[in-house]
């Protein structure tokens, strides 16, 4: 007996287009747990819905297996999959109401009509819609339609709810407030969501795990902490998030996980090595994310990491302050380092004293933890 | 001070020119609807007209439509009149017929374009806007000769020799029909947000159940809009009609037509009139069912 409610199989989905074959998605695997909340991330083009469509059996693959609740789908069209689809602009019946909407997929599994207005009644309610059923789709706001398209979906009970960008139609406070209530939602159904996005911070707030993809690939599947803090290609650390990227050369592999990279001024910096990272790689990058990296004047010594750490674990380059940027929260701070190489780094405003003494055109030190950079393939 | 005068001098010109210009276009629609309505005025008017003769307007009177009326109700029965609603009962057969048989076939037709993937898709779709544009004329001879060339096989199998009457008609005016049909639903298709259908088969409906819950609901304005057009143009339909109907299926326009030949009758300028009357209404609620918003229905 599996725990899995989706299971891919090494997926290949060819499109033909003017005589040649596009792939639009490119041996992906993958398992997803039941009553996980899934998101698929990636820019568009990438593959995600496509992928999404070949699991709601709109698309056969044209290569590989889907398994969902450990039933094989091929040959199973989409009207017999226990899926259920929420799209990106809704699909709502305009010529029904909305209560003709959800009772739709219910009508079709054979329920009572009796049933089916009751069942309607409380999917309204479980989406905060009460009291609409008799109007139609259009006479909605786009966040109620999204809400109707939810209910319409979950009143079936699936196994799976598959989700296209569901909130990128709506303004950017109403998407926030959808998260968490989408969020709340899923965790209160305990249905398995599979959510595709291409927000990053979409992904990164809502989902259990995140899978990026890049050109019909799978490039990383993991928790957001995972992703975020432990990229394993250039891609996902470049996608994920602001990331400063250092180019070097690999000059030693400790059998520890972390690697020497000399730096093109000279200077050489450990840093932890990516599981993906090729074995004959020698030309790699170093990445290191903005609120990683601390910096040190005169003044202001490195504290930050003081007492357990030994500072034999911390990397610490000379740098020149550059420019920095108020935004809010923190302050952005651009540094170079070398000749050419420049650096973002992001204090919190909190510490006003470090913040506030840091002035353009001076000379400074940059630190960060070893631990906290990542040696990838360039 | 010179410059200013000469500029106003200029504006002035400039004023005229633009006074001239509204002018011009406010009398341009003026005429041209004059030429547009005006034979079809001096229509309706003898159609009240009491005296026999078009010369001259005597007085208004409804005794044509009342003979008409009269015929119709079978009271009193004049020779012509009868000929004339015998024409007339038979464009409605022939129009009904063939409005049913061209809305199923055009709509199908529609619905294989908008969705189905084939080759030659492009060259069909373009071949479907053929009868639009061909001359009528080019279209009746060719049918004409096709039939002709039809019988004269039917002949040689079964020994049987046919002749054009309704059927001919029928199918010649179903041929040109199945286009308009098919182009007035196909941009009721386009309008419509494929994902629908996506959604329904989401849903549990096989593609049997989204056709009949969701596509044809939301096609249907259209289709009707379709059938409406397709009446009225196999309604209204001369050149062909004419070129395919044997003896005894004459319709209203080839009946009219053939009456032309002797004398115009005021019943012919009242039955004109009501015929006209009722392809504008018809012309307009399809346009009507057009113009309504596909994501509303």
């Amino acid at each position: 007996m599996t725990s899995y409610d989706v299971e891919l199989k090494d997926i290949v989905k060819d499109f033909e287009s003017g005589g040649g074959r596009v792939r639009a998605v490119d041996h992906v695997s993958v398992d997803i747990a039941d009553g996980e909340f899934f998101a698929l991330l990636g820019p568009s083009g990438c593959g995600k819905t496509t992928t999404l469509r070949l699991i709601a059996g709109f698309e056969q693959p044209t290569a590989g297996h889907i398994l969902i609740r450990g039933r094989a789908m091929e040959g199973i069209p989409a009207y017999h999959r226990p899926v259920n689809t929420v799209f990106q602009d809704y699909a709502l019946f305009p010529h029904l109401t909305v209560e003709q909407n959800i009772m739709f997929g219910l009508q079709m599994e054979g329920v009572h009509k009796r049933e089916a207005v009751k069942l309607a009644g409380e999917a309204l309610e479980m989406v905060r819609l009460p009291g609409v059923g008799e109007r139609k789709p259009h006479q909605l706001s786009g966040g109620q339609q999204q809400r109707v398209a939810l209910a319409r979906s979950l009143v079936k009970q699936p196994a799976v709810l598959l989700l296209d960008e569901p909130l990128g139609a709506l303004d950017l406070k109403l998407r926030k407030n959808m998260q968490y209530e989408l969020k709340a939602l899923q965790r209160d159904v305990g249905i398995t969501f599979i959510y595709v996005t291409h927000d990053q911070e979409e992904a990164i707030t809502m989902a259990d795990r995140i899978a990026v993809m890049n050109e019909g690939k799978m490039l990383q599947v993991g928790t957001p902490k995972q992703i975020y803090e432990h990229p394993e290609t250039h891609f996902v650390a470049d996608f994920i998030g602001e990331t400063n990227f250092i180019a070097g050369a690999l000059t030693e592999r400790g059998g520890d996980g972390y690697g020497s990279v000399r730096l093109q001024d000279g200077s050489v910096i450990r840093a932890q090595l990516a599981d993906t990272l090729g074995s004959a790689a020698s030309a790699v990058t170093v990445a290191i994310r903005p609120e990683r990296i601390g910096i040190s004047t005169p003044l202001n010594p490195p504290t930050a990491f003081g007492g357990g750490v030994d500072s034999s674990e911390i990397a610490m380059l000379d740098a020149l302050l550059v420019d920095s940027q108020y935004i809010g929260t923190d302050t952005r701070f651009t540094l170079r380092i070398g000749d050419g190489i420049e650096l973002v780094a992001r204090l919190q405003n909190i510490d006003d004293l470090a913040v506030n003494t840091l002035r353009i055109g001076q000379k400074v030190k940059v630190f960060w933890q070893e631990s906290s950079a990542t040696v990838l393939d360039r | 001070m010179r410059q200013s005068l000469i500029n106003e001098g200029a504006m002035e010109r400039n004023r005229v020119i633009r006074r001239l210009g509204s002018a011009g276009l406010w009398l341009n629609p003026i005429f041209a609807y004059f030429f547009l309505w005006a034979p079809i005025l001096i229509l309706v008017l003898f159609s009240f007209n009491e005296s026999r003769s078009v010369a001259s307007f005597t007085g208004f009177t409804l005794k044509w439509y009342n003979n008409i009326l009269n015929n119709v109700m079978g009271a009193e029965r004049a020779f012509s009149t009868e000929i004339m609603l015998n024409a007339f009962r038979n464009s409605l057969f022939v129009g009904t017929v063939a409005t049913a048989i061209s809305t199923v076939l055009g709509t199908m037709i529609a619905l294989a374009m908008a969705r189905g993937r084939f080759r030659g898709k492009r060259l069909l779709d373009g071949l479907l806007f053929l009868p639009v544009v061909i001359p009528e004329i080019t279209q009746a001879i060719s049918l004409a000769i096709f039939f002709k060339v039809v019988f004269d096989w039917v002949a040689l199998i079964s020994g049987e020799r046919m002749f054009p009457g309704f059927h001919t008609i029928i199918a010649a005016h179903v041929t040109f029909n199945i286009s308009y049909v098919a182009i007035v639903v196909r941009a009721r298709l386009a309008d419509m947000n494929p994902q629908l259908e996506e959604a329904a088969n989401d849903l549990g409906a096989n593609p049997w159940q989204t056709f009949w819950r969701v596509t044809f609901p939301l096609i249907l304005p259209g289709v009707i809009s379709g059938a409406l057009l397709a009446f009225t143009l196999s309604l209204d339909d001369f050149v062909i009609t004419f070129f395919t109907s044997g003896v005894g299926t004459s319709t209203l326009p080839v009946f009219v037509y053939g009456l032309l030949k002797l004398t115009v009758t005021p019943e012919v300028n009242a039955i004109s009139t009501i015929m006209m009357v009722l392809s504008t209404i018809l012309i307009g609620i399809s346009l009507a069912m057009q113009g309504r918003n596909a994501s509303r229905a």
